[in-house]
């Protein structure tokens, strides 16, 4: 079996354009791009989910529709429609081209918001209905109970949920092969048609390569997780936990 | 200082408030009791406006609670109203002196060190000073009803509600609680407490008043309704509490 040998060969030759694609002779991809991408994706998605969940717990129809409507289609329509949607229909918006990984980033980050908000939602729908009270009756206002009292406790809550949103973002990625965003998974197409005769080599190295990645995100969650739990169970040491939420939480 | 005028309240068809006219005096306290369900919660929820109203008019210091008011004037009053839950509703992710400093800062704009100064103050009136960086989950219920307390004092309200303060608490805490309630009244605090606690009624109430189904049937001085209630509603209510 000449299958293993082989792998490492390529990787041996191609492991520079896995890494980070063509740079510095041409644009950032591989590893690097599709890293890159996810945590701007998520890293921009969230404070705009976070928006979204708040504007969709407003008592205002105008604030509620859209987001609602926003959700609705991610939810419905496949992420590879939405990219090609977006690719094909945004520059005769706008007039002009966009780069391939900005479109990319847009969707993401579009995609991403609407599935964070909902997490978002659910976590401030699962503090006690008391919270909110106590926080009105001492004169807070919505938006400032949100600020001070629910988010804080709601976005703590939730940060496993979010982990693992960045995990499928992760994978998520790979869609950008379609409309040329030099990522990972595209890097690997470049091998595949420089080599022509390797295709299981190449695609076995890939998905090797994206399950690292995310194994490697999914053990870090499940530490987190964890810990979070440690932290709610025993009191004490919820007390040296808590600190850095709470100074944000007064501070902000 | 708090007055109810015609109050009515329903929850779909369910009448929960009929007809409630009554009307608590500055520094006065008032002890809101009757069987349960009979809305005296509801009632004392309408003060801050944690529950609607259907019609009738709650007056807080003169002002209509439930009139159309923008958001901010509705605020202000309910920072000038304390209130204290039956399930404390500490912050869990704030330390005690934290949960005191929060809305005195981030509502009347307070400096960080005269809030905790503050703060400090009021923990130690609740006999928590050594407590203070203690989060919620670390303190008992006492504990915890306390700090709720001196959280709500730390606004600096004219008056002061409580929504069964002691009925979550085990038996051996109720004591600590009701203890820091004696003292806000003899220090001539307005409050309006609904409770189950008989013997605090007898002490320290100056008038109980008692509801049933919505309505509110007497509001004598405690050594009147003990004695001799009028509402035979009342008196069945009273036997039954002597025959626990």
């Amino acid at each position: 079996m000449s299958l293993l040998p082989s792998m490492i060969e390529i990787v041996r030759d191609n492991w520079l354009l896995l890494l980070v694609g063509q740079y510095p002779n041409g644009p950032l991809g591989g590893i690097a791009a599709t890293l890159i991408l996810s945590v701007l994706g998520i890293a921009l998605a969230f404070p705009l989910s976070v928006a979204m969940a708040l504007a969709s717990l407003s008592p205002w129809r105008a604030l509620r529709w859209p987001v609602m409507a926003m959700v609705y289609i991610t939810r419905g329509v496949p992420l590879l429609l939405i990219i090609l949607w977006v690719y094909f229909v945004l520059p005769l918006l706008i007039g002009h081209s966009v780069p391939a990984f900005a479109t990319m980033l847009v969707t993401l980050v579009g995609y991403e918001a609407a599935f964070l908000s909902e997490i978002v939602r659910a976590g401030i729908h699962a503090l006690p209905k008391g919270q909110m009270d106590a926080a009105r009756a001492l004169g807070h206002s919505r938006l400032g109970a949100m600020r001070y009292v629910i988010l804080p406790q709601a976005l703590f809550n939730m940060i496993p949920s979010i982990l693992s949103q960045f995990v499928s973002t992760v994978k998520e990625t790979t869609l950008g092969y379609i409309i040329n965003v030099p990522e990972l998974t595209f890097a690997a197409g470049q091998i595949n048609n420089r080599l022509l005769t390797k295709p299981f080599e190449v695609y076995f190295i890939l998905a090797i390569s994206y399950f690292i990645v995310c194994w490697t995100l999914t053990q870090a969650i499940n530490m987190v997780e964890r810990r979070i739990t440690a932290r709610r169970t025993a009191g004490v040491a919820a007390a040296s936990a808590l600190p850095a939420t709470a100074a944000s939480a007064s501070g902000a | 200082m708090i007055e109810f005028v015609a109050v009515h309240k329903f929850f779909g068809s369910l009448a929960a408030l009929t007809d409630v006219n009554a009307e608590v005096n500055r520094g006065e306290v008032v002890v809101v009791c009757g069987p349960s369900g009979s809305g005296k919660s509801t009632l004392i929820r309408t003060v801050n406006r944690l529950e609607e109203i259907q019609s009738g008019s709650v007056l807080f210091e003169g002002k209509d609670v439930h009139a159309k008011l923008g958001g901010t004037a509705l605020n202000r009053l309910r920072s000038r109203i304390g209130f204290v839950f039956q399930s404390f509703n500490l912050f869990p992710h704030l330390s005690a002196l934290d949960n005191v400093m929060l809305s005195p800062m981030k509502v009347n704009g307070v400096r960080r060190s005269d809030a905790r100064e503050t703060a400090l103050r009021l923990l130690d009136r609740v006999g928590l000073s050594a407590k203070a960086q203690n989060y919620p989950a670390q303190l008992s219920g006492g504990q915890q009803q306390r700090v709720a307390i001196a959280r709500a004092l730390a606004m600096e309200p004219p008056a002061m509600l409580f929504d069964e303060p002691t009925s979550a608490l085990d038996p051996e805490m109720v004591g600590e609680v009701l203890s820091v309630m004696r003292g806000l009244a003899r220090d001539g605090m307005t409050m309006m407490c609904v409770t189950h606690e008989m013997n605090f009624a007898r002490d320290v109430a100056d008038r109980v008043w008692f509801m049933d189904a919505g309505r509110v049937l007497e509001t004598g001085a405690p050594v009147d309704f003990f004695r001799s209630p009028q509402h035979p509603r009342a008196q069945r209510f009273l036997s039954d509490l002597h025959s626990r």
